[in-house]
Parts: structure tokens; sequence; C-alpha cells
């Protein structure tokens, strides 16, 4: 009996050290991948795993158009836990060569030093479009690799089966906030078929929003840069939240306290399009540019127009950005692979199929380019392709209206949003007014800016 | 010296002469015995045997937690860490800090943990006690109804929070649908500063099913023969629950008082999963501003300064279970 434990207690341990030699092996294999390579970079990312897999055959493509660099992707998971995990390894001096950033630690973390103020297009021809570039007080810290903008979206059967002609496609032509209203309100209604404001109507039992504000914090911006207003003064040293800006936000929030005609979307509740048009209940819904991607495969007919404004038509640019970090021992390697991966050209998937728009201006600009990303690419040319032609591409490209939403100057926007996102519940539920909350809560904002 | 024992409650005397009784402190003074050479083998075995728990438990939990401690009384980041520089030691700033700094606002964290714990422990002693008084009598499908009970603790707590929110969310939650067609107005249960925390303590009552469990252990060894003793004498249910069950329930009770206390003071998966510590500041517990000052974005310093005066807070309300419990704690062959 012992002599037959023995054995198996010896083949128990051959085996594992087989695994273990098998799986050193292996590992090995993995490792030798472009070890012939004279630099070697790392590109960390947070995602889904398809988008992982999506950038694994783009850095393929990279790998192979030279000899001199090879790039590894490396998932850390989703946006939320992809500045911690980034930090633990900056703690052992292991963090990637370069990669995605989350918007609210850019600048941040460029003062800090744990990211590099490196221009990766200094002295390069071709530059990307305004307002996508994160600077720290007129220095360069990091470009997003797509360019967004917010737009109205709508169900275009429920404004045919109303009767009402579709929201306006161009800045020009754009809705009052009234307007706006208006036609929300006659797109609302309660089980039995009433409108806001109809004698009978039931505001516990609303079957079909008219309107849909995405309440995202850096999207509320937006209407107070509509209402004249601004959150945060222009240099990103001081925080505004003056009255144009304090009252344009409580117009949002009345949708649903006063006018009836919007849900009860609050910024750590708001699931966006899945909770709006996506769900079928909602006629119009303010959403990035990238919403195209969530119409596809959809059998809701959907449409674009340019956004209702309050005093004057704003837009927000927005796009998360990919940067250089500062314990890579390459940094000219990594600026030169991530002009490559932020050109268009070679990341086109994500820009076909509608999440992204280009980020450089010629793509904006030369016809057969505008022609290539809106009118080639299906779920851009059903909406149809002239309507996102001229309510988002020009809108994107025009400076009077479009802004950088603050994050791209503004330090310590994610400690902001830990104190401004919970604060404003209270407003949009109407226990306060934002007034109210804004007084209560300035103190906090201002220390939280100054860090 | 040695002990002349005479019997179990017997009269000791010592070699001074002092008369002691049986189970008095004098009997717990070590005499020099000459020990085997077995026990010293034992004796030995049984450290080598403690050595990798106590390595362990030092590297991983004592070592980092007077890590922390001191951490606190610097300056030190995560950005320091990547540009090399060494901390300072600054004292009770960070204290100082974290107390008077108003985009932390501790004292209001301070407060709806402690306000969110207390609530969550008496609620989920009070349901789980009551709970396992019904499972433990006899009935068809008893075991399966245990199950029930218990399988809420058992499910990430993130699923659970995130399942609940769609329930009682304001906007096509079941629970305010079932409302409306009863003829009430929604409630904002998650959303308003009001009713956010009942809520958050009914969910933790819900997955409170291990107390259940200990309490149903705890009913099951209080001794029959009392019951059996008050059922001659003629007292009634409520008598035989507040006269026997709950006395000799008392040692559970306190277990599980402490087990909830540890648990609930935690409490961090709510703000993470739905509220982000609001409406307002009614939910930004402890836990949350610690785990945004410390992982989120690398201010160790003021995390440890914060996960200090939580340490004294948890140990101060144990302090006060422990304290307060001599007072009310029954044991078997007790005085009182």
């Amino acid at each position: 009996m012992k002599k037959v434990s023995k054995i198996i207690a010896l083949l128990c341990t051959a085996a594992l050290m087989f695994g273990l030699v098998a799986c050193a092996d292996s590992g090995s294999g993995s490792g030798a991948e472009g070890s012939d390579r004279e630099v070697q970079l790392t590109f960390s990312m947070w995602g889904e795993v398809a988008e992982y897999e999506s950038t694994k055959v783009a850095l393929a493509e990279f790998n192979e158009s030279q000899d001199r660099i090879w790039v590894t992707a490396l998932h850390l998971g989703s946006q939320e836990e992809y500045a911690e995990r980034l930090l633990i390894m900056s703690t052992g001096d292991d963090m990637p060569d370069t990669g995605m950033v989350d918007e609210r630690t850019a600048i941040g973390w460029a003062r800090e030093g744990l990211l590099l103020m490196y221009d990766i297009y200094a002295g390069q021809p071709s530059r990307p479009k305004d307002g996508i570039t994160f600077k720290d007080r007129g220095q360069t810290v990091a470009y997003s690799v797509a360019s967004e903008v917010l737009a109205l979206w709508f169900n275009k059967d429920m404004f045919d089966d109303a009767g009402i002609p579709h929201p306006p496609t161009r800045i020009e032509d754009a809705w009052t906030w009234d307007e706006f209203i208006e036609v929300a309100r006659q797109l609302t209604f309660d089980s039995n078929g009433n409108n806001p404001g109809d004698a009978g109507f039931d505001a516990n039992n609303i079957v079909q929003y008219g309107a849909y504000i995405n309440q995202w914090a850096w999207q509320l911006e937006v209407w107070a840069l509509s209402n004249g207003g601004r959150w945060y003064s222009e240099d990103g040293t001081a925080i505004v939240f003056d009255a144009a800006a304090i009252e344009g936000m409580q117009k949002v929030y009345d949708l649903h306290l006063v006018h009836q005609v919007a849900p009860f979307n609050p910024a750590q509740q708001d699931s966006g399009w899945h909770d709006s048009l996506g769900a079928g209940n909602v006629a119009m819904a303010s959403e990035g540019q990238w919403a195209v991607g969530f119409t596809s495969g959809s059998d809701i007919n959907y449409g674009v127009g340019v956004l209702p404004y309050m005093e004057r038509p704003a837009n927000i640019t927005a796009g998360g950005p990919v940067g250089i970090f500062s314990q890579t021992d390459h940094p000219q390697e990594a600026a030169e692979f991530l002009r490559w991966y932020s050109n268009p050209e070679n990341n086109w998937g994500p820009i076909e199929y509608g999440w992204w728009m280009p980020n450089m201006m010629n793509w904006f600009t030369e016809e057969a380019l505008l022609q290539r990303w809106i009118d080639d690419a299906p779920h851009r040319a059903r909406l149809p392709a002239s309507s996102f032609r001229t309510a988002v591409a020009d809108v994107a490209i025009n400076t009077d209206v479009t802004h950088p939403t603050g994050w791209y100057y503004t330090p310590n926007t994610d400690a902001i949003d830990r104190i401004l996102i919970p604060a404003l519940v209270e407003a949009a539920n109407g226990t306060k007014t934002v007034q109210q909350v804004i007084d209560e809560v300035r103190p906090a904002l201002v220390a939280a800016l100054a860090g | 010296m040695r002990l002349n024992l005479r019997g179990a409650l017997g009269t000791t005397t010592c070699c001074d002469g002092c008369p002691h009784n049986g189970y008095g402190m004098n009997i717990f003074r070590k005499e020099k015995k000459e020990k085997s050479i077995i026990a010293i083998k034992e004796q030995r075995a049984a450290y080598v045997f403690l050595i990798p728990a106590f390595l362990g438990l030092s590297l991983i939990t004592y070592l980092p937690l007077l890590a922390a401690l001191i951490v606190g009384f610097t300056d030190l980041t995560v950005f320091m860490l990547v540009r090399g520089e060494a901390p300072s030691f600054v004292g009770l700033e960070n204290f100082r800090f974290i107390f008077t700094n108003p985009s932390i606002n501790f004292l209001n964290s301070i407060y709806v943990t402690i306000y969110f714990a207390l609530f969550a422990i008496i609620s989920s002693v009070i349901y789980s006690m009551f709970i396992a008084v019904l499972l433990n009598r006899k009935m068809p499908g008893r075991t399966f109804l245990r199950a029930v009970f218990y399988i809420p603790y058992i499910l990430p707590s993130a699923a659970v929070m995130i399942s609940w929110f769609f329930l009682l969310r304001y906007e096509g939650g079941l629970v305010n649908y079932i409302l409306v067609n009863m003829g009430f107005d929604r409630v904002h249960f998650l959303s308003s500063a009001d009713t956010v925390i009942p809520a958050l303590v009914m969910i933790a009552v819900w997955t409170c099913g291990n107390l259940i469990v200990i309490f149903l252990a705890g009913l099951q060894n209080v001794p029959r023969v009392y019951m059996e003793a008050a059922e001659v004498d003629g007292a009634n249910f409520w008598q035989r629950f507040w006269r026997i069950t709950i006395p000799c329930m008392t040692p559970i009770i306190f277990f599980n008082m402490l087990m909830s206390l540890v648990v609930n003071l935690q409490v961090v998966v709510p703000a993470l999963a739905v509220t982000s510590g609001g409406p307002g500041q009614s939910t930004m517990f402890m836990t949350y501003l610690l785990y945004h000052f410390g992982p989120r974005t690398g201010q160790y310093a003021f995390a440890s300064a914060m996960a200090f005066v939580f340490f004294l807070i948890s140990a101060l309300l144990a302090a006060v279970i422990f304290l307060t419990s001599k007072s009310w704690i029954f044991y078997e062959g007790d005085d009182k």
C-alpha cells in the first residue's frame, strides 16, 4: 500500500513539474514574440473584450508595418478600474509605455509627472482638429483619439405618428429651448394618450417621453454653455458655475420636474441610450455621435438633428485620449506609435462602425474623405448621411458653437465629479434647486479643483 | 510552591496559608513542573507549525496595518513614489486636512457610516432573530425555507445591489410600478436623501442569511428542560420567548451584533454600484472616501489617516458592545 502511495505521489510530482515546464515554455513563447525588435512597447487600454481583440488586430498591423518597434496590447479591465490599476503598476515602476488615459485624470497625472507632457504632433505636417487637445496651462498633454460631439437623436416613427416635423439638422435652424419643450410635450403621452398640460394627464403613468437629456456630468456642461454660462474659467484654474450656468442646468431638470416631458435620470442612474431611445419609449435624446454605433442592428428608425439651444447654440467636444506614461524608456517610439494609432486610416473599424469620428481636420473638410466615413458608412448613411453631415460633422468643426469640455483644460475633474454628481441628484429630484445645490457644494468644488 | 486543592468548589490553601475559592485566581499561578520530553517536543512542533500562519498574518495584515498608520503621518502620494521622492513626516496635518477640507467633509462621512451601521445592525439582528424563531418550528418545507433565507447572503454583493437598484429605481422600477398600480405616488427610494439609508438598510437586512443560520444554531441549543418546566408552570409563548429564549440567546445576539458591526461599518458597495455617495452626501461612506483617496487617486497619506480614524471608530463601537455586554449577556450558571 505504501508503495502504491509513493508511486502516486511521484506521478503527481512529475505531472506538476511537467505542467510548470509547459507553462514556462508557453510563457516564453508568447514573450518571444517580437523580441527581435529594437524597441518593445506596451499599450494599455480599457474596454470590452471585443475592443481588446480589435485593438490587437490594429497593433498587429503596426507591428507588421515596420521592423523596429513591437507593441503589445495590455487590457486592464473597465474604465472605472483602469486608473487604479495603472497607479498600482506605477508604484512598481511597471507602467505601460503608452495607452489610453482616463479623461478625468489626464491633466492631474501630467502635473504629477505620471503622464509625459509630450506633443506627439510637434513638427508634423498634419495635426488633429481643434478642441481635442488636452492642455495644462498651454502645454500639450495628450490628444483624443476620436473627435466626438453631442447631437439630438430621435425616433422618426414617433414623430411621423404624431405628425410632427423632424428636428432641424442645421445649426442655424436649431430649435430654441421653448420650441424643444413644446415638441417634447406633444410627444409625451400617458397611458390614456394625454399630453402634459391636458386635463387628466397622469404623470405616474407616462408610456412615452418626448425628451431625454443625458445627465452625465460632463454632458450637462453643454447646457451651461448654451445658456451663456460656464462651469470653469477658460484656463481651468477656477470654479465658475455662474448664474447663467445654474439656470441652464435648472432648465434641464425642469423638463422632468415642471414640464413632465422627460424621465428622472440623474447622472449616477443614467444609462444613456439604453434607457432612452434604445428602450423605445423616448422620442428625442441628447447623446454623443457614438450613438451611431448603438443604432446598428436595431429595428428603431433613428434620425439625428442638432441640439436645441437656450441663449446660444452650443456643443462640446469629447473623446478618450491616448498618452505616453512617464516610466517609458522610449517616448519617441511611443509617440511614433500613437501617431500611427490615431491615424483614422489605421483605426478604421471604430470609425466605420460609428463609435468614433476621425480626429484629423482634413477628414472634415475634404469631400472624398467625408464621403468615405459618412456616406459610405452604412449606419451613418441611413440617418441619412446628409443629416449627419450638417447635424454632426459641420457642428464638430464649428468653433463658434463647439467648445472643449472641462476635462481638456481643468485638473481634478475626477474629484469634482465625486462631489457634483451625487449633489445634483437633489436638484434632479426637486428637493433643492440647482442654485441651492451649487451654493452648498461650491466650497467643496473649489477645494477639489485646488487638489 | 504547591496548591492544596480540596474538591472542585472547596477551599484551597496555598503556601502562604491564604484560603481561596476553588475557582479563585491562585489556581492560575504557574507551577514549575518538570515537562516530559514528549510535551517539549509537542510544544516545539506547535511553534514550528505556527510559524507560517504567524508570518502570513504579520506580513499580510499587521505590517501593512502598521505601515498604514505610519503613512497617515506623512505626505506620501503615489506620484511621489513614481518620482522617487521620499515622504516627509507631517505630524497631524493629514488629520487636520481630512476634518477641515470641504471637498472631503469627513465628519459627514463618519455620521452617515455610523447611522447606516447602527440602523443595519439593529434591523438585521431583530429580523434574523425573528426569522430564525419561525424557521426553528417544525413545519413542512423548513429545510427549503432555510436555504431560501440563506441564499441572499452568498450572492455577489455588487450583483445584489444592482438588482435592487432595478427593483427600486424611480423610472421603471418594479416596486414603484406596484405602488402606482395600488394608487400611490412613486417613491425616490435610492434617489432621495431621506429614503436612501432606510432602503440600503432593507437590502442589508435582506442579505443577512448568515445571522439567521447562527441564530438557528443557537436556538437549537436552548435547553429543552427550561421550556418544558415553563410549559408545566403555564407560561405562554411570549413568556417563554422573553424569559427563556432571549436570555439563553444573548451570547449569540452579542456575537451577531459584533459580526454585523464589522460588516456594516465597511459598507461601500452601495456607493460604488448605485449611489455614488448621494443623493447629496447621504451615502458618502467612510470606505467610499477611502477608496477614492486610496486606490482611485493614490493620495495614500490622506487615505491612511482616514483608515486610522475608521479603525478608532470601529474599535470604539466594538468596545461599547463588549463593555455593555456584561450587563445583558447571560451565561448558564451565571448569577444574573
